[in-house]
Protein backbone atom coordinates (compact mmCIF):
# COMPACT_ATOMS: atom_id res chain seq x y z
CA UNK A 1 0.00 0.00 0.00
CA UNK A 2 1.28 3.42 -0.88
CA UNK A 3 1.34 5.99 1.87
CA UNK A 4 -0.89 9.02 1.32
CA UNK A 5 0.59 11.66 -0.90
CA UNK A 6 2.25 14.31 1.17
CA UNK A 7 4.58 15.69 -1.41
CA UNK A 8 3.36 19.20 -1.04
CA UNK A 9 4.15 19.29 2.67
CA UNK A 10 6.90 21.71 3.47
CA UNK A 11 9.35 21.08 6.30
CA UNK A 12 9.69 24.74 7.05
CA UNK A 13 6.66 25.90 8.96
CA UNK A 14 5.41 28.36 6.39
CA UNK A 15 2.04 28.23 4.71
CA UNK A 16 2.25 25.20 2.51
CA UNK A 17 2.05 25.75 -1.23
CA UNK A 18 0.05 23.32 -3.28
CA UNK A 19 2.40 21.86 -5.84
CA UNK A 20 -0.31 20.17 -7.86
CA UNK A 21 -1.05 21.82 -11.13
CA UNK A 22 2.40 23.26 -11.44
CA UNK A 23 4.29 22.32 -14.52
CA UNK A 24 6.78 23.69 -16.93
CA UNK A 25 3.99 24.49 -19.33
CA UNK A 26 3.06 27.54 -17.27
CA UNK A 27 6.51 29.02 -17.68
CA UNK A 28 6.01 32.56 -18.92
CA UNK A 29 9.14 32.59 -21.04
CA UNK A 30 11.54 30.19 -22.68
CA UNK A 31 13.63 28.18 -20.28
CA UNK A 32 17.14 29.37 -19.74
CA UNK A 33 18.13 26.01 -18.29
CA UNK A 34 20.51 25.32 -21.15
CA UNK A 35 21.10 28.92 -22.10
CA UNK A 36 24.51 30.56 -22.28
CA UNK A 37 24.13 31.97 -18.78
CA UNK A 38 24.17 28.47 -17.33
CA UNK A 39 26.76 26.97 -19.63
CA UNK A 40 29.70 28.02 -17.49
CA UNK A 41 28.15 27.89 -14.07
CA UNK A 42 28.91 25.14 -11.63
CA UNK A 43 27.63 24.90 -8.09
CA UNK A 44 29.91 26.88 -5.80
CA UNK A 45 29.75 25.24 -2.42
CA UNK A 46 32.58 27.40 -1.14
CA UNK A 47 30.02 30.21 -1.09
CA UNK A 48 28.75 28.58 2.07
CA UNK A 49 32.09 28.99 3.85
CA UNK A 50 35.03 26.71 4.57
CA UNK A 51 34.35 22.99 4.07
CA UNK A 52 33.79 20.95 7.17
CA UNK A 53 36.73 18.76 8.11
CA UNK A 54 36.16 15.12 7.24
CA UNK A 55 34.07 13.36 9.84
CA UNK A 56 33.01 16.63 11.47
CA UNK A 57 29.46 16.43 10.14
CA UNK A 58 26.48 14.86 11.78
CA UNK A 59 25.39 11.25 11.78
CA UNK A 60 21.76 10.25 11.72
CA UNK A 61 21.12 7.01 13.57
CA UNK A 62 17.91 4.99 13.45
CA UNK A 63 17.43 2.40 16.17
CA UNK A 64 14.58 -0.08 16.20
CA UNK A 65 12.50 2.22 14.04
CA UNK A 66 8.92 1.10 13.45
CA UNK A 67 6.36 3.17 11.60
CA UNK A 68 2.64 2.64 11.21
CA UNK A 69 -0.27 3.96 9.22
CA UNK A 70 -3.02 3.00 11.65
CA UNK A 71 -2.98 -0.81 11.64
CA UNK A 72 -0.54 -1.05 8.81
CA UNK A 73 3.06 -1.73 9.87
CA UNK A 74 5.09 0.19 7.26
CA UNK A 75 8.60 0.13 8.76
CA UNK A 76 9.60 -2.97 10.66
CA UNK A 77 12.41 -2.50 13.13
CA UNK A 78 15.06 -0.71 11.08
CA UNK A 79 18.54 -0.06 12.53
CA UNK A 80 20.59 2.17 10.29
CA UNK A 81 23.27 4.86 10.39
CA UNK A 82 23.50 7.61 7.81
CA UNK A 83 27.11 8.78 8.09
CA UNK A 84 28.09 12.43 7.85
CA UNK A 85 29.72 13.53 4.63
CA UNK A 86 28.21 10.67 2.70
CA UNK A 87 25.29 10.15 0.40
CA UNK A 88 23.10 7.21 1.30
CA UNK A 89 20.59 6.06 -1.30
CA UNK A 90 17.48 4.10 -0.45
CA UNK A 91 16.06 1.86 -3.15
CA UNK A 92 13.25 -0.66 -3.24
CA UNK A 93 9.94 -1.32 -4.96
CA UNK A 94 6.97 1.01 -4.50
CA UNK A 95 5.39 0.68 -1.10
CA UNK A 96 8.49 -0.83 0.52
CA UNK A 97 8.71 2.02 3.04
CA UNK A 98 11.54 4.12 1.58
CA UNK A 99 9.67 7.43 1.74
CA UNK A 100 8.06 6.59 5.05
CA UNK A 101 11.47 5.91 6.55
CA UNK A 102 12.94 9.26 5.51
CA UNK A 103 9.78 11.05 6.64
CA UNK A 104 10.33 9.56 10.07
CA UNK A 105 13.75 11.22 10.21
CA UNK A 106 12.33 14.78 10.26
CA UNK A 107 9.03 13.81 11.88
CA UNK A 108 6.92 14.38 8.82
CA UNK A 109 5.46 10.89 8.98
CA UNK A 110 3.32 11.75 11.99
CA UNK A 111 1.65 14.58 10.05
CA UNK A 112 -0.52 11.98 8.33
CA UNK A 113 -3.69 11.21 10.32
CA UNK A 114 -3.34 7.88 12.12
CA UNK A 115 0.36 7.59 11.40
CA UNK A 116 2.93 7.17 14.14
CA UNK A 117 6.47 5.94 14.71
CA UNK A 118 8.29 4.05 17.46
CA UNK A 119 11.95 3.57 18.17
CA UNK A 120 14.61 6.23 18.05
CA UNK A 121 16.01 8.67 15.54
CA UNK A 122 19.01 10.67 16.67
CA UNK A 123 21.02 13.41 15.05
CA UNK A 124 24.27 13.14 16.98
CA UNK A 125 23.07 13.72 20.57
CA UNK A 126 19.71 15.16 19.60
CA UNK A 127 16.88 12.69 20.07
CA UNK A 128 14.49 13.76 17.35
CA UNK A 129 11.52 12.14 19.08
CA UNK A 130 12.29 13.29 22.64
CA UNK A 131 9.45 14.96 24.53
CA UNK A 132 9.58 18.71 24.25
CA UNK A 133 11.65 18.77 21.07
CA UNK A 134 10.55 21.62 18.83
CA UNK A 135 9.48 20.03 15.54
CA UNK A 136 10.16 23.20 13.59
CA UNK A 137 13.76 23.28 14.73
CA UNK A 138 14.10 19.56 13.91
CA UNK A 139 12.95 20.35 10.40
CA UNK A 140 15.33 23.26 10.16
CA UNK A 141 18.20 20.91 11.00
CA UNK A 142 16.86 18.18 8.73
CA UNK A 143 15.77 19.74 5.45
CA UNK A 144 13.80 18.00 2.77
CA UNK A 145 13.56 18.14 -1.01
CA UNK A 146 10.57 16.59 -2.73
CA UNK A 147 9.77 14.74 -5.92
CA UNK A 148 8.03 17.63 -7.63
CA UNK A 149 9.72 21.00 -7.31
CA UNK A 150 7.42 22.98 -5.03
CA UNK A 151 8.45 26.64 -4.92
CA UNK A 152 5.94 28.86 -3.15
CA UNK A 153 3.83 29.84 -6.15
CA UNK A 154 3.09 33.40 -5.13
CA UNK A 155 6.64 34.25 -4.13
CA UNK A 156 9.53 35.63 -6.12
CA UNK A 157 12.75 33.66 -6.63
CA UNK A 158 14.39 35.69 -3.86
CA UNK A 159 11.50 35.28 -1.42
CA UNK A 160 11.36 31.53 -2.04
CA UNK A 161 14.89 31.15 -0.74
CA UNK A 162 14.38 33.77 1.96
CA UNK A 163 11.14 32.30 3.34
CA UNK A 164 12.71 29.96 5.88
CA UNK A 165 15.37 32.49 6.83
CA UNK A 166 12.80 35.16 7.66
CA UNK A 167 11.20 32.74 10.12
CA UNK A 168 14.50 32.46 11.93
CA UNK A 169 14.67 36.22 12.19
CA UNK A 170 17.27 36.90 9.51
CA UNK A 171 16.81 40.36 8.04
CA UNK A 172 18.35 42.98 5.79
CA UNK A 173 21.84 42.64 4.31
CA UNK A 174 22.41 39.40 6.17
CA UNK A 175 19.32 37.91 4.54
CA UNK A 176 20.31 39.13 1.09
CA UNK A 177 23.81 37.71 1.51
CA UNK A 178 22.58 34.29 2.63
CA UNK A 179 20.06 34.02 -0.22
CA UNK A 180 22.76 34.88 -2.76
CA UNK A 181 25.12 32.33 -1.25
CA UNK A 182 22.48 29.60 -1.39
CA UNK A 183 21.71 30.41 -5.03
CA UNK A 184 25.42 30.28 -5.85
CA UNK A 185 25.79 27.00 -4.01
CA UNK A 186 23.17 25.33 -6.20
CA UNK A 187 24.62 26.80 -9.39
CA UNK A 188 21.55 28.93 -10.04
CA UNK A 189 22.97 32.41 -9.44
CA UNK A 190 24.05 33.18 -13.00
CA UNK A 191 20.69 32.03 -14.31
CA UNK A 192 18.50 34.08 -11.96
CA UNK A 193 20.53 37.05 -10.69
CA UNK A 194 18.77 39.45 -13.06
CA UNK A 195 15.29 38.31 -12.19
CA UNK A 196 15.30 37.68 -8.47
CA UNK A 197 11.98 39.47 -8.14
CA UNK A 198 10.26 37.28 -10.74
CA UNK A 199 8.04 34.35 -9.64
CA UNK A 200 9.84 31.14 -8.69
CA UNK A 201 7.40 29.11 -10.71
CA UNK A 202 8.57 30.93 -13.86
CA UNK A 203 11.72 28.83 -13.81
CA UNK A 204 12.11 25.53 -15.63
CA UNK A 205 11.49 22.32 -13.72
CA UNK A 206 15.18 21.68 -13.18
CA UNK A 207 15.78 25.26 -12.05
CA UNK A 208 12.79 25.06 -9.71
CA UNK A 209 14.22 21.95 -8.11
CA UNK A 210 17.58 23.63 -7.59
CA UNK A 211 15.68 26.63 -6.19
CA UNK A 212 14.03 24.28 -3.69
CA UNK A 213 17.44 22.87 -2.77
CA UNK A 214 18.70 26.45 -2.30
CA UNK A 215 15.70 27.12 -0.01
CA UNK A 216 16.57 23.99 1.95
CA UNK A 217 20.25 24.80 2.43
CA UNK A 218 19.65 28.52 3.12
CA UNK A 219 18.60 27.71 6.68
CA UNK A 220 21.85 25.77 7.17
CA UNK A 221 20.53 22.33 7.95
CA UNK A 222 22.77 19.43 9.00
CA UNK A 223 20.94 16.79 7.00
CA UNK A 224 19.20 16.92 3.63
CA UNK A 225 16.56 14.32 2.85
CA UNK A 226 15.66 13.98 -0.81
CA UNK A 227 12.61 12.03 -1.84
CA UNK A 228 13.01 11.20 -5.53
CA UNK A 229 14.32 14.68 -6.27
CA UNK A 230 14.86 14.02 -9.99
CA UNK A 231 11.90 11.92 -11.00
CA UNK A 232 10.10 14.92 -12.51
CA UNK A 233 13.23 16.29 -14.23
CA UNK A 234 14.71 15.80 -17.69
CA UNK A 235 18.06 13.98 -18.00
CA UNK A 236 20.23 17.13 -18.13
CA UNK A 237 18.49 18.72 -15.14
CA UNK A 238 18.83 15.37 -13.38
CA UNK A 239 22.58 15.29 -13.96
CA UNK A 240 22.88 18.86 -12.65
CA UNK A 241 21.08 17.93 -9.45
CA UNK A 242 23.28 14.83 -9.12
CA UNK A 243 26.39 17.00 -9.56
CA UNK A 244 25.04 19.26 -6.87
CA UNK A 245 24.40 16.35 -4.49
CA UNK A 246 28.01 15.31 -4.94
CA UNK A 247 29.14 18.85 -4.07
CA UNK A 248 26.78 19.19 -1.12
CA UNK A 249 27.84 15.99 0.59
CA UNK A 250 30.99 17.57 1.95
CA UNK A 251 28.79 19.82 4.12
CA UNK A 252 25.68 17.77 4.75
CA UNK A 253 24.56 14.28 5.53
CA UNK A 254 22.46 13.35 2.51
CA UNK A 255 19.78 10.71 2.21
CA UNK A 256 18.19 10.18 -1.19
CA UNK A 257 15.21 8.00 -1.98
CA UNK A 258 15.22 6.99 -5.61
CA UNK A 259 13.45 4.64 -7.98
CA UNK A 260 16.28 5.07 -10.43
CA UNK A 261 18.89 2.47 -9.57
CA UNK A 262 21.40 4.04 -11.92
CA UNK A 263 20.97 7.28 -10.02
CA UNK A 264 21.71 5.50 -6.76
CA UNK A 265 24.74 3.94 -8.44
CA UNK A 266 25.94 7.37 -9.63
CA UNK A 267 25.46 9.47 -6.51
CA UNK A 268 25.50 7.28 -3.43
CA UNK A 269 28.41 6.11 -1.30
CA UNK A 270 26.29 3.43 0.29
CA UNK A 271 22.94 2.05 -0.77
CA UNK A 272 20.12 0.60 1.29
CA UNK A 273 17.72 -1.91 -0.20
CA UNK A 274 14.29 -2.16 1.44
CA UNK A 275 11.47 -4.59 0.90
CA UNK A 276 8.10 -4.75 2.68
CA UNK A 277 9.21 -2.32 5.38
CA UNK A 278 12.39 -4.23 6.19
CA UNK A 279 15.96 -3.23 5.61
CA UNK A 280 17.32 -6.09 3.50
CA UNK A 281 20.80 -4.88 2.75
CA UNK A 282 23.02 -1.86 3.36
CA UNK A 283 26.28 -2.02 1.42
CA UNK A 284 28.81 0.20 -0.30
CA UNK A 285 27.11 1.11 -3.57
CA UNK A 286 29.65 -0.50 -5.86
CA UNK A 287 29.33 -3.72 -3.87
CA UNK A 288 25.55 -3.70 -3.87
CA UNK A 289 25.46 -3.43 -7.64
CA UNK A 290 28.22 -5.95 -8.40
CA UNK A 291 28.04 -8.41 -5.53
CA UNK A 292 24.87 -8.05 -3.47
CA UNK A 293 24.84 -10.14 -0.32
CA UNK A 294 21.17 -10.95 -0.28
CA UNK A 295 19.33 -12.95 -2.92
CA UNK A 296 16.39 -10.50 -2.76
CA UNK A 297 18.69 -7.55 -3.50
CA UNK A 298 20.12 -9.50 -6.42
CA UNK A 299 16.66 -10.14 -7.80
CA UNK A 300 15.61 -6.52 -7.43
CA UNK A 301 18.68 -4.84 -8.94
CA UNK A 302 18.84 -7.27 -11.86
CA UNK A 303 15.15 -6.63 -12.53
CA UNK A 304 14.00 -10.16 -11.82
CA UNK A 305 11.02 -8.75 -10.02
CA UNK A 306 9.49 -5.32 -10.17
CA UNK B 1 7.00 -12.55 -7.97
CA UNK B 2 6.69 -12.26 -11.68
CA UNK B 3 9.65 -12.82 -14.02
CA UNK B 4 10.54 -9.63 -15.89
CA UNK B 5 12.95 -8.49 -18.59
CA UNK B 6 12.52 -11.68 -20.60
CA UNK B 7 14.25 -10.31 -23.73
CA UNK B 8 17.23 -9.22 -21.70
CA UNK B 9 17.44 -12.58 -19.97
CA UNK B 10 17.26 -14.36 -23.30
CA UNK B 11 20.05 -12.15 -24.74
CA UNK B 12 22.27 -12.90 -21.78
CA UNK B 13 21.68 -16.64 -22.08
CA UNK B 14 22.27 -16.45 -25.81
CA UNK B 15 25.63 -14.71 -25.27
CA UNK B 16 26.67 -17.40 -22.82
CA UNK B 17 25.63 -20.15 -25.28
CA UNK B 18 27.60 -18.50 -28.06
CA UNK B 19 30.65 -18.16 -25.83
CA UNK B 20 30.58 -21.74 -24.58
CA UNK B 21 30.05 -23.01 -28.13
CA UNK B 22 33.32 -21.30 -29.01
CA UNK B 23 34.97 -23.71 -26.54
CA UNK B 24 33.40 -26.61 -28.48
CA UNK B 25 34.97 -25.18 -31.63
CA UNK B 26 38.31 -25.10 -29.81
CA UNK B 27 37.95 -28.78 -28.86
CA UNK B 28 37.27 -29.62 -32.49
CA UNK B 29 40.27 -27.60 -33.70
CA UNK B 30 42.45 -29.21 -31.05
CA UNK B 31 41.33 -32.73 -32.06
CA UNK B 32 42.25 -32.04 -35.65
CA UNK B 33 45.56 -30.41 -34.79
CA UNK B 34 46.52 -33.38 -32.60
CA UNK B 35 45.52 -35.85 -35.28
CA UNK B 36 47.60 -33.90 -37.78
CA UNK B 37 50.59 -34.11 -35.41
CA UNK B 38 50.17 -37.85 -34.83
CA UNK B 39 50.04 -38.67 -38.54
CA UNK B 40 52.04 -35.72 -39.83
CA UNK B 41 48.93 -34.80 -41.85
CA UNK B 42 49.75 -31.45 -43.41
CA UNK B 43 46.41 -31.16 -45.24
CA UNK B 44 44.41 -31.61 -42.06
CA UNK B 45 46.67 -29.00 -40.47
CA UNK B 46 45.72 -26.62 -43.29
CA UNK B 47 42.04 -27.09 -42.41
CA UNK B 48 42.73 -26.18 -38.81
CA UNK B 49 44.30 -22.92 -39.95
CA UNK B 50 41.43 -22.10 -42.30
CA UNK B 51 38.74 -23.00 -39.78
CA UNK B 52 40.11 -20.66 -37.15
CA UNK B 53 38.18 -17.88 -38.89
CA UNK B 54 35.04 -19.37 -37.36
CA UNK B 55 36.39 -18.95 -33.84
CA UNK B 56 37.61 -15.43 -34.62
CA UNK B 57 34.18 -14.61 -36.06
CA UNK B 58 32.52 -15.92 -32.93
CA UNK B 59 34.81 -13.76 -30.82
CA UNK B 60 33.72 -10.64 -32.72
CA UNK B 61 30.07 -11.65 -32.49
CA UNK B 62 30.16 -12.16 -28.72
CA UNK B 63 32.22 -9.01 -28.21
CA UNK B 64 29.67 -6.93 -30.12
CA UNK B 65 26.79 -8.64 -28.32
CA UNK B 66 28.31 -7.80 -24.95
CA UNK B 67 28.85 -4.16 -25.90
CA UNK B 68 25.20 -3.91 -26.95
CA UNK B 69 23.99 -5.59 -23.79
CA UNK B 70 26.05 -3.22 -21.62
CA UNK B 71 24.82 -0.17 -23.52
CA UNK B 72 21.17 -1.16 -23.73
CA UNK B 73 20.45 -3.21 -20.63
CA UNK B 74 22.97 -2.11 -17.98
CA UNK B 75 23.42 -5.49 -16.34
CA UNK B 76 24.29 -5.43 -12.61
CA UNK B 77 25.11 -7.88 -9.81
CA UNK B 78 25.54 -11.52 -10.92
CA UNK B 79 24.50 -10.59 -14.46
CA UNK B 80 27.30 -8.03 -14.61
CA UNK B 81 29.81 -10.59 -13.35
CA UNK B 82 28.65 -13.07 -15.98
CA UNK B 83 29.04 -10.48 -18.73
CA UNK B 84 32.53 -9.50 -17.53
CA UNK B 85 33.49 -13.18 -17.31
CA UNK B 86 32.13 -13.94 -20.79
CA UNK B 87 34.34 -11.22 -22.20
CA UNK B 88 37.34 -13.05 -20.71
CA UNK B 89 36.13 -16.52 -21.67
CA UNK B 90 35.59 -15.61 -25.33
CA UNK B 91 39.04 -14.01 -25.39
CA UNK B 92 40.58 -17.19 -23.97
CA UNK B 93 38.69 -19.29 -26.52
CA UNK B 94 40.06 -17.09 -29.29
CA UNK B 95 43.60 -17.49 -27.87
CA UNK B 96 43.22 -21.27 -27.64
CA UNK B 97 42.06 -21.32 -31.26
CA UNK B 98 45.22 -19.43 -32.17
CA UNK B 99 47.34 -22.01 -30.33
CA UNK B 100 45.73 -24.76 -32.43
CA UNK B 101 46.68 -22.72 -35.51
CA UNK B 102 50.24 -22.40 -34.19
CA UNK B 103 50.44 -26.20 -33.79
CA UNK B 104 49.05 -26.70 -37.29
CA UNK B 105 51.51 -24.26 -38.82
CA UNK B 106 54.47 -26.12 -37.30
CA UNK B 107 53.73 -29.32 -39.23
CA UNK B 108 54.73 -28.35 -42.79
CA UNK B 109 58.04 -27.12 -41.36
CA UNK B 110 59.02 -30.67 -40.45
CA UNK B 111 58.11 -32.03 -43.88
CA UNK B 112 55.94 -34.97 -44.83
CA UNK B 113 57.93 -37.63 -42.96
CA UNK B 114 56.29 -39.72 -40.26
CA UNK B 115 56.91 -38.79 -36.59
CA UNK B 116 60.40 -39.76 -35.48
CA UNK B 117 60.19 -40.83 -31.85
CA UNK B 118 57.44 -42.88 -30.25
CA UNK B 119 58.12 -41.82 -26.63
CA UNK B 120 58.06 -38.17 -27.51
CA UNK B 121 54.93 -38.55 -29.65
CA UNK B 122 53.19 -40.50 -26.85
CA UNK B 123 53.92 -37.67 -24.44
CA UNK B 124 52.55 -35.09 -26.93
CA UNK B 125 49.40 -37.17 -27.42
CA UNK B 126 48.94 -37.56 -23.68
CA UNK B 127 49.38 -33.82 -23.25
CA UNK B 128 46.87 -33.20 -26.06
CA UNK B 129 44.29 -35.42 -24.37
CA UNK B 130 44.77 -33.58 -21.09
CA UNK B 131 44.49 -30.18 -22.77
CA UNK B 132 41.32 -31.30 -24.54
CA UNK B 133 39.85 -32.57 -21.27
CA UNK B 134 40.73 -29.27 -19.60
CA UNK B 135 38.94 -27.22 -22.25
CA UNK B 136 35.83 -29.40 -21.93
CA UNK B 137 35.97 -29.27 -18.17
CA UNK B 138 36.40 -25.48 -18.14
CA UNK B 139 33.26 -25.24 -20.26
CA UNK B 140 31.31 -27.59 -18.02
CA UNK B 141 32.43 -25.81 -14.85
CA UNK B 142 31.36 -22.44 -16.24
CA UNK B 143 28.01 -23.72 -17.54
CA UNK B 144 27.25 -25.39 -14.19
CA UNK B 145 28.71 -22.53 -12.11
CA UNK B 146 30.77 -25.18 -10.35
CA UNK B 147 33.85 -23.69 -8.65
CA UNK B 148 35.08 -27.10 -7.39
CA UNK B 149 35.18 -28.44 -10.91
CA UNK B 150 36.90 -25.22 -11.99
CA UNK B 151 39.51 -25.52 -9.27
CA UNK B 152 40.17 -29.14 -10.27
CA UNK B 153 41.58 -27.78 -13.57
CA UNK B 154 44.67 -26.82 -11.62
CA UNK B 155 45.39 -30.48 -10.82
CA UNK B 156 45.21 -31.41 -14.50
CA UNK B 157 47.27 -28.42 -15.44
CA UNK B 158 50.06 -29.57 -13.12
CA UNK B 159 50.24 -32.82 -15.10
CA UNK B 160 50.40 -30.92 -18.39
CA UNK B 161 53.20 -28.76 -17.06
CA UNK B 162 55.17 -31.83 -15.98
CA UNK B 163 54.73 -33.42 -19.44
CA UNK B 164 55.96 -30.19 -20.98
CA UNK B 165 59.18 -30.49 -18.98
CA UNK B 166 59.49 -34.21 -19.82
CA UNK B 167 59.12 -33.46 -23.53
CA UNK B 168 61.78 -30.82 -23.35
CA UNK B 169 64.20 -33.22 -21.65
CA UNK B 170 63.39 -36.02 -24.06
CA UNK B 171 64.00 -33.71 -27.02
CA UNK B 172 67.38 -32.69 -25.62
CA UNK B 173 68.44 -36.32 -25.38
CA UNK B 174 67.03 -37.42 -28.72
CA UNK B 175 70.37 -38.05 -30.46
CA UNK B 176 72.43 -36.78 -33.34
CA UNK B 177 70.20 -37.31 -36.37
CA UNK B 178 69.54 -33.83 -37.77
CA UNK B 179 66.01 -34.51 -39.02
CA UNK B 180 64.95 -36.19 -35.79
CA UNK B 181 66.33 -33.30 -33.79
CA UNK B 182 64.51 -30.79 -35.97
CA UNK B 183 61.26 -32.70 -35.51
CA UNK B 184 61.86 -32.87 -31.77
CA UNK B 185 62.41 -29.10 -31.62
CA UNK B 186 59.08 -28.62 -33.35
CA UNK B 187 57.47 -30.95 -30.83
CA UNK B 188 58.82 -28.73 -28.04
CA UNK B 189 56.93 -25.87 -29.66
CA UNK B 190 53.78 -27.99 -29.99
CA UNK B 191 54.08 -28.88 -26.32
CA UNK B 192 54.40 -25.21 -25.48
CA UNK B 193 51.13 -24.48 -27.36
CA UNK B 194 49.34 -27.26 -25.48
CA UNK B 195 50.70 -25.98 -22.20
CA UNK B 196 49.30 -22.51 -23.02
CA UNK B 197 45.89 -24.01 -23.85
CA UNK B 198 45.92 -25.62 -20.39
CA UNK B 199 46.69 -22.23 -18.83
CA UNK B 200 43.81 -20.62 -20.71
CA UNK B 201 41.47 -23.34 -19.44
CA UNK B 202 42.61 -22.59 -15.86
CA UNK B 203 41.91 -18.89 -16.51
CA UNK B 204 38.37 -19.79 -17.56
CA UNK B 205 38.11 -21.72 -14.30
CA UNK B 206 39.10 -18.55 -12.44
CA UNK B 207 36.31 -16.69 -14.22
CA UNK B 208 33.85 -19.37 -13.09
CA UNK B 209 34.93 -18.86 -9.49
CA UNK B 210 34.55 -15.09 -9.98
CA UNK B 211 31.00 -15.42 -11.28
CA UNK B 212 30.02 -17.59 -8.33
CA UNK B 213 31.83 -15.84 -5.48
CA UNK B 214 32.20 -12.27 -6.75
CA UNK B 215 35.89 -12.39 -5.86
CA UNK B 216 38.58 -12.69 -8.47
CA UNK B 217 41.73 -14.49 -7.52
CA UNK B 218 44.24 -16.45 -9.52
CA UNK B 219 44.19 -20.17 -8.74
CA UNK B 220 47.97 -20.25 -9.09
CA UNK B 221 50.35 -17.34 -9.24
CA UNK B 222 53.13 -17.99 -11.75
CA UNK B 223 55.27 -15.13 -10.42
CA UNK B 224 54.92 -16.24 -6.77
CA UNK B 225 54.62 -20.03 -6.89
CA UNK B 226 53.51 -21.68 -3.66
Amino acid sequence: MTPPDTESKEPIAVSTPDSTGQSQSINPGPSTELGPASAEETPDISALGAPKPKGAGHNVVLKGLNAYYGQQHAIKGVDLTFPAGEVTAIIGPSGCGKSTMVRCINRMHEEIPGAYAEGSVTLDELDVYAAGVDITSVRRLIGMVFQKPNPFPTMSIFDNVAAGLRLTGTRGENLRETVHKALRAVGLWGEVKNRLDKPGIGLSGGQQQRLCIARTIAVEPEVILMDEPCSALDPIATLKVEELIDELKERYTIVIVTHNMQQAARVADTTVFMLDGELIEHSPTSELFTKPKDERTERYVTGKFG
Amino acid sequence: MQETRSNYRESLKQLERQTLEALDMVVQALDRALEAVSYQDVELAGMVVADDDRIDGRYLEVHQGILSLLALQTPVATDLRIVAALLHVIRHAERMGDQCVNIAKLLPLSGYEAPKDKDLLDAIERMGQLARAQVSQSKQAFAERNPQLAYDLLRQDAEINQLNIDIFNRALAIGDDIETREWAMHMILVARCLERIGDNAVDIGEQTAFVVTGLFREFADASHPA
